[in-house]
């Protein structure tokens, strides 16, 4: 095991050559194949008279109503439309104007704090609330596509109560009857029979709803379930301290980080703080980064958006993680013992050094040493992060080394986890989902309230839940949607959704966060909260009241005037929790074996639907996933390697078996995933989600007329295929994260995936010269250069002749709109992407139409990866095994001499007196010759009306997500990004109304304003105190395809990596820096070297020498 | 030939029946409530403002609420009394005030002016910026009925937008409808200038498409 990412390929002989590969996006486009040819040669490779076929035709013209529909009155001029005014308009409200609102909700397991803007009384865009202690400006994907949830018309309508094989249609009268009943039953027994399962909530209202239905009813149990937990964190902690506590990191502080199957920038509860900080840290400017630049380490098995920031990558079987922790301690405990930090290891790499490297990437002894070096060297600035998958001993090692590195109190510091209710004898502990099994065959519960979750879908599949739960007589499951668990349930009751109830919600780090609702229940739903005090009080009881109760308990007396600013701010200052002391119990934990087999299963959430609760929502299903870039469906991720081993071949279906349970997924090929580790992510194959997430309604079901039949909506047929297929079924209660010894066999037969890896690749002549010029695309260095030369970014590719190719507008006596985007900060989480939908009504258009290259999104996130080139029997070829990412977001570039404009019959394209690249669709006719001449691929078609009207009632909810100041886009009809410019219009008017100038950050993008890491800005180039002219002056700021003389008004700055001296060799970073000398001395003429002789190179030449390359 | 002619006539009652300017200049429906601006804007001399009163705040001039109608025109109290200021509180053509005071449901108004969907118009900045009500909406002080007195079009307002001085006035004479300039045109630019402006480059009226497209 000393060379994991490079198994023993003995009769092969493989020399590293020292040079890196050029940027690659897929291993289609490397091998160029086919598929990948067809791309590149066709800006649409199918034409819009070939329509969707088969079943996803269905699939799609759903997808059409049920994600998106238009706005309710066209522009048509002979119409005659009425004004309704309010009869008693409320005092403030100023129709057709926004309104921001602060609130905190529990959205995909963690606490998110947001400010919500409202439109005439709707909620229509989300974003991060920037005052709050714990959040901060930024959000992310889930919390930005929340807006779609809430208009959802699958969502459900009505209360639902089945008896045996009919369904009827009940109104909460009708369950307060029944659940008055149910509590006369209960009282007598003390409340034994009543069990209550829910999802650990860190809401303060929610505990004292528990504890007060426990009061009156102190048998009740409660039982906890969440398909993707901290369980093992949690118990970790028990075994490291002895208690449950919560890990907190300071990323900020943190110049050495090393995450361990972690993914603190996404993956974990407070992951938007920990992004910025992060990103803060990685300012290679250390004017603005005194601490200067950190550098991160990540071992993972499924290569997450970590992994592809990290600045060393060591894919390893999440089985062999624990071990590797384990050697990791004891080495930074010698490496402490001898006051030496590399200790003996150093020797050993030096000897190494100068030999040929025969492997793409370190192998685990470089990389510990190098780990070790760094980890130890900074002391108290570093840190080590274990992921939410890792088992609990991983977890206590972590927490081990953390100690061992004096991190705890500067980087890591601890708060007590807190119980989900408090009885009268201490905390009441929530059972797990196999006791409540236990408990019902045994008739101890007879009556079992669900508020929220979805157990018969996502629970391990060896329980056998939807068996068991049908033996209690009284089940209440309480759901957005009537979903699968609804379906095997007694009584299903609609939910509110977190924007339309009262609540309020714990911060990670403990603040005091209220909920307020932005919208009276849609669909007469309830909250949780509601549904426990219904129980424990009766009917009639104030949500509202509860929660100013609970926050007012936890915070002290609220009088109205510290209620309304609770509302105002969203959270109570200095709430948050004190920091707990955490001792060791022992040290010396044992790392727990990898389990045997050469095959291990992982299962991760899904980028799109997390666990499956956002399985109806369009738009993140058809958000590329951070990796991948796979849309709509889940795929069983491998090494290709390991896919050449078991003979698998991208797309081909394969069936996963492990044990008893078998599934089958197609095979997705992922350079730089884990040889051995094959991941699948949660969340798919639902079969009760909705229109767009998937619907199977078996057998026909008797009708009759008081009966409901699936959902309200009977406008379409209530069937849709799942999306995706269900990995809970290969899931069991002691395999919740990982299997290991599975097997794989293939079936022989495709399976289409939708991927946009390879979509809108920015193509030049011909396949060579894109690999000659994708450096004109993305630009890196790594510290070390840039140290040397901070405008290294300026001297890749040819020179440009600075002349004018024609007279061109001059903007100098206006405002002159630019954005900057720093690929050093992005990523690549997708926040923009979906802030950018939110925003711009942009449509889904389906998986059909995705793989097809017909995607709308107006903001794109590029994900290219480079690896280094080896030669293998005498030829020359890219090491897939190891390979680092690049993240670049591309939108409109709005070129001062855009060439869209040229070619466009109509002018509805052209350029404003302020520099922007105007597109007016009542003008577009649909000619697509602009996207053909867009060197950038950012144009996007409206090959069909995805946002069709139907004429139906029932699509009235959906229109409410549009923002009513963005056009909805008809068919034939081209779009791109506009820089918001409705925003513009905004600030603008804002700024004459009081008469001033337009300040800077007034105007935010939504792309802007979404990104966790501000790694987006935007402003006026012309004036010159404004943040993005600064941004574009910095040395680091580069156009792309410069040569083309377009004058990109968004500039990027240059990513720099921070790679351990003694790893360096393995990234081959500054081939591009070269190459952009040679290509510029030579006038960009065909050398097909595109390589150097590796690291050190960098003192040979020197600006002088660049200038005389010139000269 | 005959064909051909009919052919041409249809055309060229297809083309003028539906130019905008024919189809919408003079549009004048009726109201649920026959209101008169020339009563009340005109010979009562109310403020614009003091019914739509967001016009400058934001982009909608908002038709005004039935309470504000109820300020003046409440029904009769209980008792059958009348209220401080009701004024023909038991006037037939206040019906549907009056029931919409009751039900809390709203006026169905007309809406006489009416912009393409596609078209985003904001009132506030332009009644802010020294364009007067009148000239988009005409002398509404001397109308019994509400008509639609100019076409609206988009040539008609980038006319305006090209050279905005000489139709906008002083903040304080926005809503007096019949408000004429004095002096000379170059003396009223140079006050806009002075007033709107920096007092020396010309003022802007932006005519890029995004202005109003988007």
């Amino acid at each position: 095991m000393t060379e994991t990412s490079t198994p023993d390929r003995s009769t092969t002989q493989r020399n590293i050559t020292q040079r890196v590969s050029k940027y690659w996006r897929s291993i289609d486009q490397l091998e160029n194949s086919e598929e990948f040819q067809e791309f590149m040669h066709r800006e649409f490779p199918q034409s819009a008279s070939e329509l969707p076929e088969g079943i996803s035709r269905r699939r799609w013209i759903q997808l059409m109503g049920a994600s998106f529909s238009l706005a309710a009155v066209q522009g048509c001029r002979w119409q005659t439309e009425e004004i309704a005014p309010f009869a008693e308009r409320p005092e403030g409200y100023i129709p057709g104007s926004h309104t921001k609102f602060a609130t905190s909700v529990e959205l995909a397991g963690a606490p998110r704090h947001l400010l919500v803007t409202c439109y005439d009384g709707r909620p229509i865009k989300i974003d991060g609330n920037p005052d709050h202690p714990a959040g901060g400006s930024g959000s992310d994907c889930y919390s930005q596509a929340a807006t779609l949830s809430l208009y959802d018309p699958d969502r459900q309508a009505s209360l639902l109560e089945r008896t045996g094989k009919e369904t009827f249609a009940k109104d909460w009268g009708d369950f307060e009857a029944y659940a008055r009943e149910r509590v006369e039953e209960l009282v007598p027994k003390g409340g034994e029979g009543l069990a209550i399962l829910m999802a650990p909530t860190s809401s303060l209202s929610v505990t004292a709803a528990l504890e007060n239905l426990i009061e009156k009813l102190p048998q009740t149990r409660l039982f906890s379930y969440e398909p993707i937990s901290r369980d093992s964190e949690l118990a970790g902690a028990e075994v490291a301290f002895g208690k449950q506590v919560r890990t907190h990191y300071k990323l900020a502080d943190a110049d050495v980080i090393a995450t361990f199957d972690a993914d603190p920038l996404i993956g974990m509860p407070e992951s938007v703080a920990m992004a910025r900080e992060y990103a803060e840290r990685r300012e290679p400017d250390e004017k603005k980064n005194e601490a200067g630049m950190n550098r991160l380490y990540s071992v993972e098995s499924q290569f997450s958006t970590t992994g592809a920031a990290a600045d060393h990558r060591f894919a390893v079987k999440s089985g062999e993680i624990p071990s590797l922790l384990a050697e990791l301690r004891d080495r930074i405990a010698g490496a402490g013992e001898e006051g030496n930090a590399g200790g003996e290891h150093d020797q050993e790499h030096d000897q190494e050094h100068d030999e040929t490297v025969h492997a793409a990437g370190p192998s685990r002894e470089e990389f510990l040493s190098a780990l070790v070096e760094d980890l130890v060297g900074a002391k108290g600035r570093s840190v080590v992060i274990v992921g939410r998958s890792q088992p609990a001993e991983a977890h206590a090692i972590g927490h081990e080394i953390n100690r061992a590195l004096e991190a705890v109190g500067e980087t890591v510091t601890y708060t007590d986890e807190p119980a989900l209710a408090q009885g009268e004898d201490g905390p009441v502990k929530s059972e797990a989902l196999t006791e409540l099994l236990g408990a019902i065959a045994a008739k101890k519960v007879d009556t079992v309230l669900i508020l929220g979750g979805n157990p018969i879908y996502d629970a391990p599949s060896n329980l056998r839940l939807a068996e068991e739960l049908a033996d209690a007589p009284h089940t209440i499951h309480l759901s957005q949607y009537d979903d699968e668990t609804s379906r095997a349930c007694r009584w299903s009751l609609p939910q509110t959704h977190p924007l339309e109830a009262w609540g309020d919600v714990s911060a990670w780090d403990g603040t005091v966060s209220v909920a307020q609702p932005l919208v009276q229940p849609l669909l007469g739903g309830r909250s949780a909260l509601e549904l426990l005090a219904l129980f424990a009080d009766g009917p009639g009881v104030e949500a509202k009241q509860l929660v100013r109760e609970a926050v007012a308990g936890k915070v002290g007396d609220l009088d109205d005037a510290a209620w309304n600013k609770l509302l105002h701010d969203g959270y109570a200052e200095n709430s948050a929790a004190e920091p707990a002391d955490a001792a060791l119990v022992r040290s010396g934990f044992e790392a727990p074996a990898a389990g045997e087999g050469d095959l291990e299963v992982v299962f991760v959430p899904s980028s799109s639907t997390y666990d499956g609760r956002f399985a109806n929502n369009g738009w993140l299903q058809e958000t590329p996933d951070f990796v991948t870039k796979l849309t709509w469906d889940n795929a069983a991720i491998i090494n290709p390697n390991t896919a050449k081993d078991q003979g698998v071949s991208q797309g081909e279906l394969v069936t996963i078996s492990a044990g008893d349970q078998e599934l089958d997924l197609p095979v997705f090929i992922q350079p730089g995933q884990a040889e051995g580790s094959i991941g699948v992510a949660l969340g798919y194959g639902r079969t009760a989600a909705g229109r767009v997430g998937g619907m199977v309604i078996e057998g026909s079901p008797t009708v009759r007329k008081d009966v409901v039949v699936g959902l309200r909506g009977n406008w379409l047929p209530p069937v849709a295929d799942p999306i995706g297929h269900d990995s809970y079924k290969l899931r069991t209660s002691d395999s919740m994260d990982r299997i290991s010894g599975v097997e794989i066999k293939g079936l022989g037969r495709d399976y289409t995936l939708a991927t946009t890896q390879d979509h809108h690749a920015i193509d030049e002549l011909g396949l060579k010269e894109i690999s000659q010029r994708s450096e004109l695309l993305i630009r890196e260095a790594s510290l070390e250069t840039y140290e040397e030369h901070s405008d290294f970014a300026k001297h890749i590719g040819p020179h440009t002749p600075d002349v004018e190719l024609w007279n061109e507008l001059s903007h100098d006596d206006n405002r002159a709109w630019g954005m900057a985007i720093d690929l050093n900060k992005c990523i690549g989480c997708n926040a923009c992407s979906v802030a950018c939908q939110a925003e711009n009504n942009v449509p889904v258009v389906g998986k059909d139409q995705v793989a097809r290259g017909r995607e709308m999104h107006w903001i794109r996130i590029d994900r290219y990866f480079r690896g280094p080139v080896v030669e293998e029997d005498g030829a020359e070829k890219v090491d897939f095994s190891n390979p680092s990412v690049s993240y670049q977001p591309v939108a409109c570039q709005h070129c001062e001499t855009a060439p869209c404009e040229q070619v466009c019959p109509v002018a509805a394209t052209i350029h404003s007196d302020e520099g922007l690249n105007d597109m007016t669709y009542n003008r577009c006719i649909g000619t697509r010759y602009c996207a053909n001449n867009c060197p950038f691929k950012v144009r996007r078609f409206n090959f069909f009306n995805y946002t069709k009207r139907f004429e139906s009632a029932n699509n009235e909810l959906m229109t409410l997500v549009n923002n009513p100041e963005v056009t909805v886009r008809a068919r034939g009809v081209m779009e791109k990004c506009t820089y918001c410019t409705q925003r513009i219009s905004a600030g603008r008017i804002d700024a004459k109304s009081e008469n001033r100038a337009i300040r800077d950050g007034d105007i935010k993008t939504a792309c802007q304003e979404a990104c966790p890491t501000s790694a987006i800005v935007f402003g006026d180039l012309n004036d010159e105190k404004s943040e993005v002219a600064a941004w574009h002056a910095n040395d680091r700021s580069y156009g792309m395809l410069e040569g083309l003389r377009l004058k990109p008004r968004t500039k990027y700055l240059a990513r720099i990596r921070n790679p351990h001296p003694k790893l360096e060799k393995y990234m081959v970073l500054d081939a591009s820096h070269k190459d952009g000398h040679q290509e510029h001395g030579h006038g960009g003429g065909g050398h097909d070297d595109g390589g150097h002789d590796g690291h050190g190179h960098k003192s040979e030449h020197s600006e002088e020498n660049h200038e005389k390359q010139e000269a | 030939m005959g064909v051909g002619a009919g052919g041409a006539y249809a055309g060229a009652m297809m083309a003028f029946g539906t130019w905008p300017q024919v189809m919408n200049t003079g549009y004048k429906p009726e109201q649920p409530v026959p209101f008169s601006h020339k009563l009340h804007a005109g010979e009562l001399k109310m403020d614009c403002r003091y019914c739509h009163n967001t016009v400058d705040k934001a982009g909608h001039a908002a038709v005004p609420s039935t309470n504000v109608c109820a300020n003046c025109h409440s029904g009769a109290n209980p008792d059958g009394t009348a209220g401080t200021t009701a004024v023909h509180m038991k006037s037939v053509k206040l019906l549907p005030v009056r029931e919409s005071q009751t039900t809390g449901k709203p006026i169905p108004w007309k809406r006489v002016h009416d912009l393409a969907d596609y078209v985003y118009f904001n009132h506030s900045v332009h009644v802010n910026r020294g364009v007067s009500c009148v000239e988009c909406h005409g002398r509404i002080d001397r109308m019994d009925v509400v008509e639609q007195a100019k076409p609206l079009s988009m040539s008609w307002c980038l006319d305006c937008h090209r050279n905005p001085a000489p139709r906008m006035r002083p903040a304080e004479e926005i809503t007096n409808l019949g408000w004429q300039r004095e002096g000379s045109l170059d003396e009223h630019i140079q006050a806009m200038k002075d007033e709107y402006g920096d007092g020396e480059s010309p003022l802007r009226a932006s005519t890029n498409c995004s202005t109003c497209h988007r």
